[in-house]
């Protein structure tokens, strides 16, 4: 289990550049409190530390 | 009544403001509808019993938990180092130390997140967290383990071992919404009337299904043909008890009737029966002389030479074991049982007898004398029963019956798994004491909390899995008839479905197996208790039933310690009396406990004292007491007063007319009773209690049928089915709900005719219907054979309008290429290098479904095929798709990312919620309350449909024919009332049972109906929507509630013009799944024949199947022996080759033949013989020339056939088995 809130680095890695990292807002299930979650962070509300995220409506219209 | 003339405004009827209110601010300090949490209570109370914190009262007890008294039940463990010297104090055998281990206390901690995520505000884990997550609802289980030697207990030898997580009824005393008031269950996600009962285990609501097992504590006599199968002199007569100890694990003995007069018990003892003479036990428990039994059972009854005789065998056929004192018979118990029993080898053959005794024989019983009575009185029964002088019980009946709770059986089989904990210990130190690699020490507690460590305990993982699955592991099987099939899904497909689990009961999967019906038969004993609509018809019909409205289920345990005195106080003998005339004096037991003797007469007033008693609280007596006194008969029933007072009992109210108070009646009790159904009803001097409600011997369900007593009765149960089939409002959190598939109704309105009961279970929060005006017409032919057709125009209104909801759940730890035991994922969601997300014309399709983060944009639509997920594969870097695998259009409706236990886990696992939409179109089926079911067959537009004299046009159109055979009166009821609830604005009572024969229902809608304008009887002329002109006939119209059943054409159509066939057979493959066709059988195969519609059938079964060509020999009919010769390579190399065909073909059978002809031909010219020809094939098959397709013209002696595919395959089976196949081709 990796450590909590660290960096997960790619063992190995074999030339893999992992692609830029997205930072999506995302819902707490538990307090509705907005969440920025770059990929490859763990799944917590950074306020009460749920583990269950929301995507959020989208706002295009296409 | 409502009139014109009244002004003064009325009470609304419908609540529609009182309804809003509280769904905008439910209850703060308690439960919207506190009735919802009523009939979830036996679950919930029978898990909360399980913990000393129940918050049950106490009763005679001292209030401790299911778990504390199975531990007491379990005991302790022995073993010995065996280092003792032979002769020493330690041990005379040489034993050496002596260990013991027990299990002191164990614990059960609410879900609570774990120590290791440091960052969660909240500690508390809520049933909505284990929901969404798809995890289970668990709270970790530990056990104080502790061990002594030689008896010296030091407070310092135990451990707290881990037991696991285990999952935790939702509701109950150690879960985390207990008694939550509607406004806090709102706020964690649930519904405003959640009410518990059930477990979550991955994500699903599963619950233990109640199931009927024999009446605890009470002798039943049995006639079974089939005991007279288990050995000789075996008869067909037996009685049974079925005993429970505190802890509310069981153990049945069954006493048999030998042919040669005497008895015996019969108990299992791990799946494993055994058999003991009752001599042996009757001496066993109170060292009883021949005498004192001849006394006993006797009971000065000595006239009765049928009883003479069979005691006097009874006590000279226990002589040949020449055992004549108790201390005698309890050391042959023991010694015969000392390696079943597996006890601590010190014990004496005498305690291990008398350990026996206490656990299998009577086990409710603490005290050998009690035992013994009950076994005199066993036999006695037994004794009676095989006299004639009384009947055999009836298993079956409801009187003879109780529930087996959840909470109960998941105590005993924890209590199960502990000791089978427990006995891994042991057997653990007793192995390495034997292997003696190292020597063991017991005095090293590190050694003795190794063992403890090493031992599986994981007690958690074994229950979820008993819940998971509904199997039973156990190695004594529990005292039940069935090892599977306890647990059950509590699907949310509407309300009324989901409220039926928690009501239903099963009388036990073996049943199910049975030839025979008679368990299944509507007993009048299971009136009030079991409801007699609410079955399904089918296979499950009668045993699968569901408990009546008002029926309890007694969960807490009540203090009746003080009634034998009190009893005794009033006329009854004392047990121990020992001049007690057997023939005039009835047995009065207490669970299963002889507390005395009775005249029929004192016996009469008693049970009449502690009725008047119990009802005032009077004496201590408690409502819940049943008091069954059975009187004497001939041939009936074996008399006696019985009280129960045990828990899992079905129990009712009715009113007790004597002093009007309320009155708790059991099943058991309500035999001999006079219960009038309405007041009126009463007999003077007959009837004793009256019934709160002449409706309340109907399940809930069946109670919302509205004017079901208009209805013949299977009507009503078809509407039992058909109401849990509805597509309604499953849950009011439908956001957060997981399901698999829930189905929605978005127009559900509240039925204008609706049974008073239906407010009370505020069903009105989940409605499931929509009010429609019906007319009962023949109109355009479409409303055939249950057809109905629907107005186009209310269909665009949003008549019966759904919503399914399906969920897909995208797991990368399954994907392929997921590295297992591995710390760090290499598969992460999100869209790699590889796809170009940049607007414009080489931008990635999946754009259009997909975000930047590789998960669907909420509200995109998509199609079969569609991606719904990406996620980057850190070993080949590159990106893969998830696709959306419906075959219909969805609408992406919620995306959840799930995290882990901890909290520290990246986002691995995803929870998508599809939205499919679902109007209604022609071929679903919809159904009236009142088993009135139809397919929509057209959507009728609203111009052509009839319009009555004030322009109404229906929704819906029915075919009268629908009425006739059906005899579905209340509907025709229900279309006046709701016509006149609509007019007036009046929610109507369709409460079954209020009208007569002086106060008729189409009276009073009649009147109702006339007040608004319309015709008395409901019908109106109308006019063709075509034709503008008046019909000939009335129209019978009204206002119908209409429920829209979850069958709908879009999930049951088949239909393959081509598509994937069987690789074997090249037949079309089966299965709506697959695109498969349906099967075109030998029935239909001979429909087409008698028709003579050969050409359709060479179309259907050949054409249309496995059409294939195969080349077939002439000469030798072989379809399989086919063979090319490579003409490329020219005659040359084929040197003196046979003729073949154009094609190079040949038939390898002849041409062999011909070669050995050849051969013979020399070999015959060379000795002079004729040898025989070569047998000809076995099988013949003509096959006329209109099916051969092709004559080689020149050389070749092959044709080509048309021939079903399967037959070559066939031909080439046979020939696998030497058989060959000859077409003979003309």
């Amino acid at each position: 289990m990796n450590q909590p809130g660290q960096q997960t680095t790619n063992p190995g890695g074999g030339g893999f550049i992992p692609p830029p990292r997205q930072d999506m807002e995302y819902i707490c299930a538990d307090c509705g409190a907005k969440n920025e979650i770059k990929s490859r962070e763990p799944i917590r509300c950074r306020e009460c530390g749920h583990r269950i995220m929301y995507k959020k409506r989208t706002k295009r219209s296409a | 009544m409502p009139d014109g003339s009244q002004k003064s405004r009325r009470q609304p009827t419908f609540n529609t403001i009182q309804r809003e209110e509280s769904f905008k601010n439910p209850s703060k300090t308690s439960s919207t509808h506190p009735i919802l949490n009523e009939f979830v209570t036996p679950h919930i109370e029978s898990f909360n019993a399980l913990f000393d914190d129940s918050g049950l009262p106490k009763g005679d007890g001292d209030g401790r938990g299911l778990l504390s008294l199975g531990l007491k039940d379990i005991g302790e463990r022995v073993v010995f180092d065996g280092s003792g010297e032979l002769g020493t104090e330690s041990g005379q055998r040489g034993w050496g130390n002596r260990l013991s281990i027990w299990i002191e206390e164990v614990s059960i901690a609410p879900p609570r997140v774990p120590d290791r995520d440091t960052w969660s505000t909240e500690r508390k884990i809520f049933p909505t967290e284990a929901r969404e997550r798809l995890t289970s609802y668990r709270g970790r289980m530990q056990a104080k383990v502790c061990w002594s030697i030689n008896g010296d207990i030091h407070p310092d030898q135990f451990v707290m071992r881990d037991c696991g997580l285990v999952p935790i009824m939702v509701r109950s005393v150690r879960c985390n919404i207990r008694s939550l008031p509607s406004a806090d269950l709102v706020r964690r996600h649930e519904e405003p009337e959640e009410f518990g009962g059930y477990f979550i285990i991955n994500g699903n609501e599963r619950l233990i299904r109640y199931l009927i097992l024999p009446r605890r504590n009470h002798v039943t006599s049995l006639l079974r043909p089939s005991f007279a199968n288990r050995g000789p002199s075996y008869t067909q007569y037996a009685v049974q008890i079925r005993c429970v100890r505190p802890d509310q694990s069981s153990v049945t003995n069954t006493l048999h009737y030998l042919s040669n007069g005497s008895a015996m018990l019969r108990f299992s003892w791990r799946k494993q029966e055994y058999v003991i003479p009752i001599m042996l036990i009757l001496k066993a428990l109170i060292g009883a002389s021949d005498r004192e039994i001849f006394d006993n059972v006797m009971m000065q009854d000595y006239e009765n030479t049928f009883l003479t005789d069979r005691v006097e065998l009874l006590l000279r056929s226990f002589k040949m074991y020449s055992l004549y004192t108790g201390d005698q018979c309890l050391e042959y118990l023991g010694d015969k049982f000392r390696v079943v029993l597996g006890m601590p080898e010190d014990w004496t053959n005498q305690a291990l007898g008398a350990w026996l005794i206490q656990k299998m024989v009577l086990v409710h019983l603490e005290s050998a004398r009690d035992k013994f009575r009950m076994l005199v009185f066993m036999l006695r029964k037994l004794y009676s029963v095989v006299s004639s002088s009384c009947c055999a019980d009836n298993p079956d009946s409801p009187q003879h019956q109780e529930v087996l709770l959840p909470g109960y059986l998941y105590g005993m089989i924890i209590k199960e798994r502990l000791e089978e904990a427990l006995n891994q210990v042991r057997n653990q130190i007793a192995t390495d004491v034997r292997k003696e690699e190292p020597p063991v020490d017991f005095l090293d507690k590190r050694y003795i909390m190794k063992v403890i460590n090493k031992v599986n305990w994981d007690i958690g993982s074994k229950m979820s899995n008993f819940l998971a699955t509904g199997n039973l592991v156990s190695p004594s099987g529990l005292d039940l008839q069935q090892a599977s099939g306890f647990t059950i899904v509590a699907e949310k497909l509407n309300w009324m479905r989901y409220i039926s689990h928690f009501r239903c009961i099963h009388r036990g999967a073996f049943f199910a197996e049975l030839k025979t019906t008679t368990v299944r038969k509507l007993l009048p004993e299971a009136w009030g208790f079991l409801c007699p609509v609410h079955t399904p018809d089918g296979a499950p019909c009668g045993l699968l039933n569901h408990l009546s409205r008002t029926c309890r289920i007694v969960t807490a345990p009540l203090s009746v310690a003080e009634i034998p005195a009190l009893l005794a106080a009033h006329g009854m003998t004392q047990a121990f009396s020992s001049s007690i005339d057997g023939r005039k004096n009835l047995c009065v037991q207490l669970d299963g406990r002889v507390i005395g003797w009775a005249r029929q007469s004192v016996a009469q007033q008693l049970a009449t004292n502690l009725r008047i008693w119990k009802t005032e609280g009077r004496h201590k007596v408690p409502l819940d007491l049943e008091i069954g006194f059975v009187p004497e008969s001939k041939g009936g029933q074996y008399p006696g007063l019985f009280l129960f007072s045990t828990r899992a009992r079905m129990m009712r109210p009715v009113k007790f007319i004597a002093n009007g108070k309320d009155d708790q009646v059991g099943s058991f009790e309500q035999v001999y009773m006079n219960i009038a159904i309405k007041p009126d009803e009463v007999e003077p001097d007959v009837s004793t209690h009256v019934e709160h409600a002449p409706t309340n011997f109907l399940s809930i369900l069946a109670n919302l049928t509205p004017f079901s007593d208009f209805n013949q009765s299977p009507r009503n149960i078809y509407q039992c089915q058909m109401g849990k089939q509805t597509m309604g409002t499953p849950s009011t959190a439908l956001q957060h709900r997981t399901d698999n598939k829930l189905y929605r109704l978005q127009t559900g309105q509240t039925p204008i005719v609706r049974p008073h009961l239906y407010n009370t279970y505020a069903m009105d929060s989940f409605p499931n219907g929509t009010n429609a005006v019906v007319a009962v017409i023949s109109y355009t032919g479409y409303d055939m054979e249950d057809a109905m057709i629907l107005n186009k125009s209310a269909h665009e209104r949003g008549f019966g309008y759904g919503t399914v909801y399906k969920s897909q759940i995208i797991d990368l730890k399954e994907m392929r290429g997921a590295v297992k035991s591995s710390a760090s994922p290499t598969l992460h969601f999100g869209l790699g290098h590889d796809v170009r997300t940049a607007e414009g014309d080489g931008q990635h399709t999946c754009c259009h479904f997909l975000d930047k983060d590789g998960l669907p944009f909420i509200g995109t639509k998509l199609d079969s095929g569609d991606p719904i997920a990406a996620y980057i594969d850190e070993t080949t870097g590159r990106t893969r798709f998830v696709k959306y695998k419906g075959d219909e259009q969805g609408i992406v409706d919620e995306v959840r990312m799930l995290g882990g236990d901890t909290g520290d886990i990246e986002l691995q696992k995803l929870h998508i919620t599809f939205r499919i939409t679902r109007s209604p179109v022609i071929g679903d089926k919809f159904s009236s309350r009142h088993g009135q079911k139809g397919v929509c067959s057209q959507k009728w537009p609203t111009v052509d449909m009839p319009f009555s004299e004030s322009g109404m046009q229906p929704d819906v159109i029915i075919n009268p024919h629908a009425f006739p055979s059906r005899m579905t009166i209340g509907m025709l009821v229900e279309s006046m009332a709701g016509k006149a609830g609509a007019m007036h604005g009046l929610a109507q009572d369709a409460t079954p049972f209020q009208f007569s024969e002086e106060d008729r229902a189409i009276d009073y809608f009649g009147e109702q109906l006339l007040a608004a304008g319309y015709n008395y009887y409901g019908n109106e002329p109308m006019y063709s929507g075509i034709t503008g002109q008046e019909f000939a006939a009335d129209i019978y119209i009204g206002v119908v509630y209409y429920q829209r059943l979850r069958h709908m054409v879009l999930d049951k159509f088949q239909v393959r013009t081509t598509g994937p066939v069987d690789p074997v057979t090249r037949q079309p493959v089966k299965g709506r799944k697959r695109a498969g066709g349906i099967r075109f059988g030998e029935m239909e195969r001979d429909a087409l024949i008698a028709h003579g519609t050969s050409f359709l059938l060479q179309d259907r079964l050949m054409n249309c199947s496995d059409y294939s060509t195969a080349w077939v020999c002439r000469t030798c009919g072989s379809l399989i022996s086919l063979g090319y010769d490579d003409i490329s390579l020219g005659e040359s190399s084929a040197g003196t080759m046979k003729a073949s065909g154009p094609g190079g073909e040949y038939c390898r059978v002849c041409r062999a033949v011909a070669e050995e002809d050849d051969e013979r031909a020399r070999q015959a010219l060379i000795t002079g013989q004729n040898p025989d020809r070569s047998p000809l094939p076995g099988v013949k098959v003509a096959i006329s020339s209109s099916n051969m397709l092709r004559r080689s013209s020149k050389g070749g002696d092959l044709d080509v056939v048309a021939v079903p595919y399967v037959f070559r395959y066939l031909c080439a089976e046979l020939a696998a088995m030497g058989i060959a196949v000859s077409l003979e081709v003309q």
